[in-house]
């Protein structure tokens, strides 16, 4: 049996869904925010199957589209933790439970 | 004989109230701000000038449609929106109806801003009266000049909102808030129906010009259920503002606003825009039986309805409320019977009455600092200017020879005795009923002896009551004076031709025709002269006797005993215990569960939702974050299942 | 050189986004604070900035400039200048109302270069044809409004700002999910080329572009803050910064219909997927419309109103979306209908924001409570923000009207009646909560008599977007061209 594009989706889908079950559920924003990324990276891993698998005009799209997905997540994650900082320092919790000021 | 009116001068009728509005507003807004000093009594000249300069140019319109035997004089239109397929186009609309309403709306109007000058002198609003005043004009008669549906929409929510706006004049008085909510949500009940008859013939047609929609109409081009339909719609909308059966539920709170408003603009004008749209459109209502049917049927409802209740008012003014939402019920029941002509000639004379009998009402409340007709009482004595002109227009309005309103009445009876009967009976009862409110008024406001009025803010006036000044007088006597002469413009049928031409050619066979019938005239004026009698039994006799009599025979009142008992009988059994018994208690019903159940209860009951719904908003990120996901797997879910 | 200056009016924002924040640190590291000093001058820059960027976007559009930039991943035609002139001058907006908010803040360089910053990946979303540029000019503006709503560094605005950025994130990882697939099912980023795909693609591949475009309309719905997408949006609103807010309401909303407009009618468009996502659309349109209006009906604070309402109002653009793919000659008619309601809605709703900000600079609270008589202590405000109410609940003759009017005929003649209905009656409904603001401010006797002062730029701001609303309302045609000529991009 090779490994062929089905295992590689079927990969990214299992990722995929292990982010979405931690960004949901973690308490702490920080963990939530690891869940995210790992929903990033299962993204990342299915295009860089279907740059592999699929016929293209242009088979490197996908990998740059990696590199791309890579650079943004990075800044993004150092404005998640800044703003986690300073939810911090106003409410001395980054629990995302009881962030809770701003409703109905 | 002027030459023909060029268009920049019926444009000029429209713009010139505006200007007025524009101009007040600026005023008052930079002299709030401190930028220039402003004297508010020069709003109320700005907005006199204007009316008057549009009522010239009225004027002119009337003899350039005269000259042109009513038909319509040709303007180009404009284009205003084009939004793919769909061109609105705006343009003016002259024919002898459009002719005929702008004399009303500019004369009353003019009148009514002049007498507003002494009425609402030292109200601190005096500036946002006359800015609101001027705006509605001009709204008023933009809605007359449409040529185009969607244009006279706009038109119709802007006087709507003037409306709105002026009964909450007051707006630090509770009852005058909610009366205005009241009348706008009521009001915009029957325009959601007005809207969607604009849908319906727009998709089905492609056309919103109204001399079109009436073209395609009388030749059949729309499917009658179509018809039907729009027809329907529009009348829910015209029911709304002029205050139909059962939508009639917000005009007596709307005499919250300042009594000129109500005459100008609750009894003359925009009421009486409802009645003006289907006339606009009697064509196409007039090629529907069902249609002409339900306007004729919810008329003579209205007419009896309003009457009834106008028996048993005590404050003058919603007396005339109740009076107006009757003769606008007639007005209806005049279209519905087929009488174009005649409608519209009762709207015309009505008109002037029924303005004549709200600032004849206002100038009463100015001497006694109150509405209520049981603090009132020989006013005559005092009053004699507003008397005499209240009796006038009192008499017009029953429908006394010569008096305006006899003329017109008779017209619409004449009409529906042709092959109504049981409409034309329905209106013959109306009759009666009028003059029985109309004495009633009469007799507890003028007769008897002075009932010691109200102290208000502007004085005591427990005091003598004294004749209103010579700017509130003079609308009194020229309204008193119209509402003699109004009638005798159709004695040569001179009216009937002006109308006749703003019809196209094959909607003229629709009309009834209909003369002057003497044994019908001579039976609603007795009918009139025996509910006057009737009053004057009731009310006029009582007042004599109960004060003279009561003292002198003491012993023996028995004959006054039964006066009262019959009174109490009269008004307190037959009337209020069995047909307002009835009558009152179900449209309490309506008017608390249905209309109040709208303005404040969509209210409660969306509110509620909104309540529990928002709850779900608990400020949890991760709850959120779920939303998107469960959102994402329905979606797919849905589309796949739907169509797989 | 063609492609520089094609985005130039991207570029100068971008320019001077750079020299304002790395002005600040070079005056930091020299320990002058002079900046910090001359707040006048930075917003000075940053209107010069946005002002630049409409004069090139006017020269583009005097030229007739079109094309395609930067190796086909952007292009410019009216669709992207419409969007340019829409964006640019929210963002010139947002900057005169934000002088006196960001007066308390350390940092008022960056505060206005984040503000360009995220004016320029708006205006890009509105050009770029490429899943890759899509996706950078997406976190472009993103990561600048996360920074943004979190800026006041309070209680509320840090909690706004973290949740903001995780529900963000997750969007964006969602929307990335969706364009992984639709490049695994045509092998190409380009729009175009996507295009093409769709049209060859067989009934075995429908499945997976259901998929995808669901999930990249949920990437979207997140920034049109349309239900179930929407949740995030009265918490951020309320929390952030009032300026900010307005932002969001309006640049991130319409970027994300720009981008819908742009992935769905051009690469998703033509293709036996269309009726999916067009039925999908209409649902939710219906569903946010009455989930907005009822849930505002609850409300008593006049910025969660405001969030909720602009959700109702999403569910009206949606309505134009949903009526380009059910019927094919109409794609022109749906579209424009969208982008002229965008256009109202921007000025419709920045002006209520506006009154807002200067309410509350004075006040000190957003209950709607506490606007009673507020028509007695500043009459010009009220008079603006009750015409603003007034154009946003569709009544003549304001812009919202004809938007309205606009929008229901692209449903009615899409053969979406039921839609165009439950639009109307959710006008109705919305009368409500809106005229209770006015009802307020008009009827209620003020908690006290002291008078809200309006700058000269929130002043300023204000008169530009009512008269802007009045002058649509009633001459509505210049812009109405304007929008179809922009839709025909796609005829």
């Amino acid at each position: 049996m090779s490994v062929g594009l089905e295992h590689f989706l079927v990969l990214g889908a299992v990722l995929f869904a292990i982010g979405i079950y931690l960004a949901l559920t973690k308490r702490n924003a920080v963990a939530v925010l690891m869940g995210i990324e790992l929903m990033f990276n299962a993204v990342n891993v299915t295009f860089v199957a279907f740059s592999r698998f699929v016929e293209s005009a242009s088979p490197l799209t996908g990998h740059v589209f990696v590199v791309f997905i890579i650079t943004v997540a990075a800044a993004e994650a150092a404005v998640a933790l800044a703003l986690a900082v300073l939810v911090y320092r106003n409410r001395e919790t980054i629990n995302i439970d009881e962030i809770n000021l701003l409703k109905w | 004989m002027l030459n023909q009116v060029p268009e920049a001068v019926v444009w000029a009728i429209f713009f010139l109230p505006l200007g007025s509005f524009a101009v007040i507003s600026l005023a008052a807004l930079l002299s709030v701000g401190g930028a220039i000093r402003w004297n508010p009594k020069l709003s109320g000249y700005i907005t006199v000038a204007a009316i008057a300069v549009a009522f010239l140019f009225s004027l002119w319109v009337l003899d350039s449609v005269l000259q042109e035997d009513g038909r319509p004089i040709g303007f180009a239109s404009h284009e205003w929106v084009r939004v793919g397929d769909l061109t609105v186009n705006i343009g003016l609309t002259a024919d002898g109806l459009a002719a005929v309403m702008l004399i009303v709306v500019t004369s009353v109007s003019l009148l009514v801003q002049f007498y507003s000058q002494a009425y609402m002198h030292g109200d601190p609003g005096y500036s946002r009266y006359f800015a609101f005043m001027s705006l509605f004009t001009a709204s008023m008669l933009g809605l007359v000049l449409s040529s185009n549906i969607l244009q006279l929409f706009v038109f119709w929510e802007l006087v709507g909102l003037c409306s709105y706006l002026l009964i909450g004049f007051w707006f630090y008085r509770d009852s005058a808030r909610r009366a205005a909510t009241k009348a706008f949500v009521v009001t915009r009940l029957g325009d959601l129906g007005f809207l969607s008859a604009i849908l319906l013939i727009w998709t089905q047609t492609g056309e919103l010009d109204i001399a079109r929609i009436q073209e395609l109409a009388l030749t059949g081009a729309i499917g009658s259920s179509v018809i039907a339909f729009f027809a329907g719609g529009v009348f829910a909308g015209a029911a709304g503002k002029s205050a139909q059966f059962p939508l009639h539920v917000w005009l007596p709170d709307a005499m919250e606003g300042p009594t000129p408003v109500s005459a100008l603009i609750h009894a003359a004008t925009m009421v009486a825009a409802g009645v003006y749209l289907v006339a606009r459109l009697f064509p196409v209502f007039a090629v529907s039986e069902e249609a002409i049917t339900t306007v004729a049927t919810v008329g003579a409802i209205t007419a009896i309805i309003g009457a009834l209740l106008g028996i048993v008012a005590t404050d003058i003014k919603r007396v005339m409320a109740y009076s107006t939402i009757s003769q606008l019920g007639y007005m209806m029941m005049g279209l519905g019977v087929g009488g174009f002509v005649a409608a519209i000639f009762h709207l015309f004379t009505h008109a002037f009455f029924k303005a004549l009998l709200f600032l004849g009402a206002g100038s009463v409340n100015h001497a006694t600092g109150t509405f209520d007709m049981r603090k009132m009482g020989g006013l005559a004595r005092y009053m004699p200017v507003t008397f005499i002109a209240t009796t006038i227009a009192a008499l017009a309005l029953v429908g006394v020879f010569p008096f305006a309103g006899f003329w017109s009445k008779d017209e619409i009876l004449a009409n529906a005795w042709k092959d109504q009967p049981g409409i034309f009976w329905t209106a013959l009862a109306a009759v009666f009923l009028t003059a029985l409110y109309v004495g009633r008024m009469l007799f507890l406001t003028f007769g008897g002896e002075y009932r010691g009025g109200e102290p208000s803010e502007h004085g005591d006036h427990s005091a003598e009551p004294h004749e209103s000044p010579w700017v509130i007088a003079l609308p009194l006597v020229v309204l008193a004076a119209l509402s003699v002469g109004a009638g005798f413009v159709n004695l040569t049928d001179g009216f009937e031709h002006l109308l006749g031409g703003s019809l196209p050619q094959e909607a003229r066979e629709l009309q009834t025709e209909s003369g002057f019938s003497f044994g019908i005239a001579a039976g609603s004026v007795a009918l009139g002269l025996a509910g006057l009698g009737v009053a004057w039994l009731v009310y006029g006799l009582r007042r004599v006797r109960s004060e003279d009599v009561r003292e002198a025979l003491q012993p023996l009142p028995t004959v006054l005993e039964r006066k009262y008992y019959l009174d109490d009988l009269y008004e307190g059994v037959i009337v209020k215990g069995v047909v307002m018994g009835v009558v009152v208690w179900g449209l309490g019903l309506w008017d608390r569960y249905v209309i109040d159940g709208l303005a404040d209860g969509i209210g409660a009951f969306a509110r509620t939702s909104g309540e529990r719904l928002r709850l779900a908003q608990a400020g949890q990120a991760q709850v959120y974050g779920a939303a998107i996901f469960i959102g994402v797997v329905a979606a797919i879910a849905a589309i796949l299942l739907a169509n797989p | 050189m063609d492609s520089v200056n094609r985005l130039g009016p991207e570029l100068i924002l971008l320019a001077m986004a750079g020299i304002l924040v790395l002005g600040d640190i070079a005056f930091l590291v020299t320990g002058e604070r002079l900046l910090q000093r001359k707040r006048a001058v930075l917003a000075a820059a940053a209107l010069a900035g946005t002002a630049g960027s409409l004069v090139w976007s006017g020269l583009l559009v005097a030229t007739d400039t079109t094309g395609e930039a930067f190796s086909g991943t952007m292009t410019v035609d009216k669709f992207t200048l419409f969007f340019n002139f829409l964006f640019a001058g929210t963002a010139a907006i947002v900057i005169l109302a934000s002088v006196d908010y960001i007066k308390r803040s350390r940092f008022p360089a960056e505060y206005y270069g984040l503000v360009l910053a995220s004016a320029a990946g708006l205006m890009l979303l509105a050009s770029t044809i490429d899943l890759i540029a899509i996706f950078v000019a997406l976190e472009l503006t993103s990561i600048s409004l996360y920074i943004l709503v979190g800026f006041v560094k309070d209680q509320r605005s840090s909690e706004a700002g973290l949740k903001y950025l995780l529900l963000g994130a997750i969007s964006s990882a969602v929307t990335l999910y969706g364009m992984a697939f639709l490049f695994g099912l045509s092998g190409s980023t380009g729009l175009g080329e996507i295009a093409d795909a769709v049209a060859a693609a067989d009934e075995g591949e429908r499945a997976a572009y259901v998929l995808a475009a669901v999930f990249l309309a949920a990437g979207l719905g997140f920034k049109m803050a349309v239900v179930p997408f929407q949740m995030w949006v009265p918490d951020v609103y309320h929390g952030a910064p009032t300026p900010v807010t307005a932002y969001l309401s309006v640049g991130s909303k319409a970027a994300g219909f720009a981008v819908a407009l742009r992935i769905f009618v051009e690469a998703l468009g033509d293709g036996f997927i269309a009726s999916d996502w067009a039925n999908m659309f209409a649902v939710i349109a219906a569903v946010s419309m009455t989930l907005g209006n009822v849930v505002a009906l609850a409300q008593t604070n006049i910025k969660r109103l405001l969030a909720y309402s602009s959700i109702a109002q999403a569910g009206n653009f949606l309505i134009g979306l949903a009526a380009v793919a059910a019927n094919d000659p109409q794609v022109m008619l749906g579209t424009s209908s969208v982008m002229f309601f965008l256009a109202t809605y921007a000025f419709t709703n920045l002006g209520a924001f506006i009154a807002v900000i200067a309410i509350s600079n004075k006040i000190e609270s957003d209950e709607i409570d506490d606007y009673a008589g507020m028509a007695r202590r500043s009459p010009l405000l009220a008079l603006g923000l009750t015409l603003c109410l007034v154009s946003l609940t569709g009544i003549p003759p304001t812009a919202g009207f004809i938007a309205k009017v606009y929008i229901f005929n692209a449903a009615v003649q899409a053969d979406l009646v039921w839609l165009a209905v439950v639009g109307v009656l959710n006008s109705v409904l919305s009368v409500y909560y809106y005229l209770r603001v006015v009802l307020n401010m008009y009827t209620r006797e003020p908690l006290s008599e002291e008078a809200i002062p309006l700058s000269p730029a929130l002043g300023f701001a204000m008169a530009t977007a009512t008269v802007g609303l009045l002058v649509v309302g009633i001459f509505p045609f210049p812009l109405i061209e304007a929008s179809e000529a922009a839709a025909a991009v796609f005829g």
